[in-house]
């Protein structure tokens, strides 16, 4: 049955004047009454009248008015309500906590007993709102809480605020400015009754010295037992619920990427290709530490056609200003978009495009030093002194990738400088350019200079689901010729190494489908070109097979934006009349936790 | 036919009269309104918040509105109290409201997002 806020309000009204009752009286006075809901007298009495006809009132004529059991579980029906609409005011559209009772006494009767429901289930089924007032449950039932006020507590123990009980919006201010809210922990170090003042020992130590009448006001609870042993421990000492966060000072991420590869030419396979535990510890707010620890491929079984443990993070981050910070250890190169940027939920296709695998050799870690920040609206900067490339293990198929030394005794006779400029200063748009340059010849004795360079540019737009993407990158050799007359000597094969690589894509992917139940769906194609040959030394041949293209076209199903299905189909295609390079089927699952 | 001018006119001058008192009135209402909370948009995404660098007016009530464009992020000004979790994509708006004094408040993501995590950071010049 639904009745008019008019009666909500009256039958509020009663239940909140049976608790000032003194012990022993069970009628609420028809003055105090018609003062609560601010009308006169005869108007209340005349209300009263049709509620007593309604059973939810007993109505005594000149004593006063009682809730029946009706009326009481309506009654606290409507505080349910309202308390629920309070709490998910200020966690879910972040109101101030003063300034939400004048909206829940509105919407408390407009609102639904479904929609209720899912915001209590919502917000987890909460005992109070955010005052501390006790959310009655879906009976109308409400647990009963053993509190005392600032003027009863004992003197000198640590009390926990329970419940602020005057909701008047410069007194709820007062309470919030000094740190006295529902959830702190305080003590009561003197009361003195001369001056009609309460002394309390707050949050850092502070002490503010309140009327009792505003001491009155707040309930509390005496902390004991396990509670009181939290209290004592510095990381849990004077909390409330907001600040907890702030005490926790590491945490554990990480994702995956499991995937069906189906290639022409051979067999398909299952392929755990990536489990990655990140790790973030702040030893404070100006020093923290990041760690990566990737296993590729699932297994690690001695030589390195199973499995690889990577460490590709681990560095510590000196945070001086937002326009100035130091960074050392192991630390990802600031080159593309995927190298820093490759979460399998962020981006689509089961494999990282090409472009990112064999002109840029990501994931590309190395142990190193420099600085980083940002100035302005959006202009970020890196710049990184680092190990080099070993050029003796650079190849005619993958490039410069497998020079990568990984930390792992990094030979450091000579170093290695790299850098981006990015701006992020438009919503959905990136912009990057970033360079690498070092001496990776330190391998061959005796020793020559191989100088070896990588320029790198990108855009990412992304907006209303629309993702567009282009990259271009070129990587030089110098030397390259002796290079190759080299290893040729050493393994009595020439690598055919180029003096120049590069390559380049371009790709757009629209969000098709966006239910917050069943999830997102994304459409995606890619065009590739690269070439690891694509200028010789002087005197050697480029080998057609190595210049390549390919299309990807595919989809992503994300059931949660952390969650990605991805399915796509790659199109490689080379220059060569007689080296075919295979198309493949591809499946991944990929989750970022 | 002088006296229909003159109502006519008279008339006329009364609606342009009443038009520009209300257009006033509305103005100033707006600009009450305006004055009396500012609000900013940010977007976060990996591994930025947009815009990055936000000035406000010291002394007037802020109210930050966040969205997320992926995962959860964290949304903490440091040296307040302010450290709230951002929604996924699709999942609505963190609203957080603030009244800076003059001075710089650094504010960063809390919440573990990802490899470049540590650079997710801006600032609020409040002037």
């Amino acid at each position: 049955m639904l009745h008019s806020s008019t009666v909500e309000n009256y039958l509020k009204a009663i239940y909140a004047g049976v608790a000032t009752l003194p012990r022993g009286q069970r009628l609420v006075p028809m003055g105090q009454l018609a003062s609560a809901v601010g009308v006169a007298p005869g108007t209340a009495t005349t209300m009263v009248k049709t509620l007593a006809e309604s059973g939810l009132v007993e109505y005594e004529p000149y004593a006063g008015v009682a809730l029946t059991a009706a009326g009481q579980k309506l009654a606290a029906l409507v505080l349910r309500r309202h308390r629920l609409i309070e709490l998910f005011l200020v966690r879910m559209m972040g109101y101030a906590w003063d300034e939400v009772h004048d909206e829940a006494e509105q919407l408390e009767h407009a609102v639904s007993e479904r929609l209720i429901d899912r915001i209590d289930e919502m917000l987890g089924r909460p005992e109070t709102d955010p005052h501390g007032d006790p959310i009655p449950n879906a009976e109308g039932l409400v647990k009963q809480q053993d509190s005392q006020t600032l003027l009863t507590c004992p003197l000198d123990r640590i009390v926990i605020v329970t419940r602020v009980i005057d909701q008047d919006r410069e007194f709820l201010r007062f309470i919030e400015q000094h740190h006295l809210k529902p959830g702190e922990a305080i003590e009561v170090e003197a009361r003195d009754t001369a001056a009609d003042s309460v002394r309390v020992r707050g949050r850092n130590d502070q002490r503010i010295t309140i009327g009792t009448r505003a001491a009155s006001k707040l309930l509390v609870h005496v902390a004991h037992g396990l509670l009181l042993l939290l209290l004592a421990c510095p990381a849990f000492a004077q909390t409330a619920p907001s600040q907890a966060r702030q005490t926790q000072r590491t945490s554990l991420s990480g994702y995956m990427d499991f995937h069906y590869n189906n290639p022409e030419f051979a067999d398909a396979t299952l392929d755990f290709h990536r489990f990655v535990l990140l790790v973030t510890h702040s030893f404070s707010d100006r020093i923290r530490f990041v760690g990566e620890l990737e296993l590729e491929h699932a297994l690690v079984e001695g030589l390195e056609e199973k499995g690889e443990l990577e460490l590709e993070q681990a560095y510590v981050d000196f945070l001086f200003t937002r326009g100035f910070n130091v960074r050392a250890g192991m630390m990802l190169m600031p080159i593309g978009i995927i190298n820093e940027r490759h979460e399998p939920p962020v981006y689509y296709g089961v494999e990282r495009p090409f472009i990112d695998t064999v002109i840029i050799p990501s994931t590309w870690f190395e142990a190193g030093a420099g600085v980083h920040g940002e100035v302005g609206r959006g202009w970020r900067y890196r710049a990184f002194v680092t190990a080099p490339l070993d050029a003796s293990e650079f190849s005619a198929d993958e490039g410069i990738r497998e020079g990568r030394q990984q930390g792992a005794n990094a030979n450091v006779s000579s170093a290695a400088v790299t850098g981006r400029l990015e701006y992020v200063g438009v919503r959905g748009l990136t912009l990057g350019a970033s360079a690498w340059s070092g001496r990776s010849g330190f391998q061959f004795r005796p020793r020559f200079n191989v100088p070896v360079s990588v320029a790198e540019g990108d855009a990412r737009f992304s907006r209303r689901g629309l993702e567009l993407r282009g990259q271009f990158a070129q990587v030089w050799i110098d030397n390259a010729g002796v290079l190759n007359d080299t290893l040729a000597l050493r393994s009595g094969v020439n690598p055919n190494i180029a003096r120049a690589m590069r390559g380049f894509s371009l790709e757009g992917g629209q969000r098709v489908i966006s239910n917050p139940r069943l999830g997102e769906v994304g459409a995606f194609v890619r065009y590739e070109n690269f070439d690891t040959q694509f200028r010789m030394p002087s005197g050697y041949v480029p080998l057609r097979q190595f210049d390549r293209d390919a299309w990807v076209i595919g989809a992503n199903y994300w059931p949660d934006p952390d969650v990605a299905i991805k399915m796509d189909y790659s199109i490689v295609g080379n220059q060569s009349a007689i080296v075919r390079a295979p198309h493949s089927f591809n499946v991944g699952l990929g989750w970022w936790f | 036919m002088v006296v229909l001018m003159k109502t006519m006119l008279s008339a006329i001058g009364l609606i342009v009269g009443v038009c520009a008192m209300v257009a006033t009135m509305a103005s100033r209402v707006a600009d009450a309104a305006t004055q009396a909370t500012q609000i900013v948009e940010i977007t976060a995404e990996r591994f930025s918040f947009t815009p990055s660098e936000i000035r406000v007016k010291a002394g007037t009530r802020v109210e930050i509105r966040l969205r997320s464009e992926d995962t959860a992020h964290g949304f903490r000004i440091k040296g307040t109290d302010i450290d709230v979790e951002l929604a996924k994509r699709g999942r609505g708006v963190k609203i957080v409201t603030f009244e800076p004094q003059t001075g710089r408040y650094d504010f960063e993501c809390s919440q573990l997002c990802g490899a470049g995590h540590e650079y997710m950071r801006g600032v609020i010049i409040a002037e």
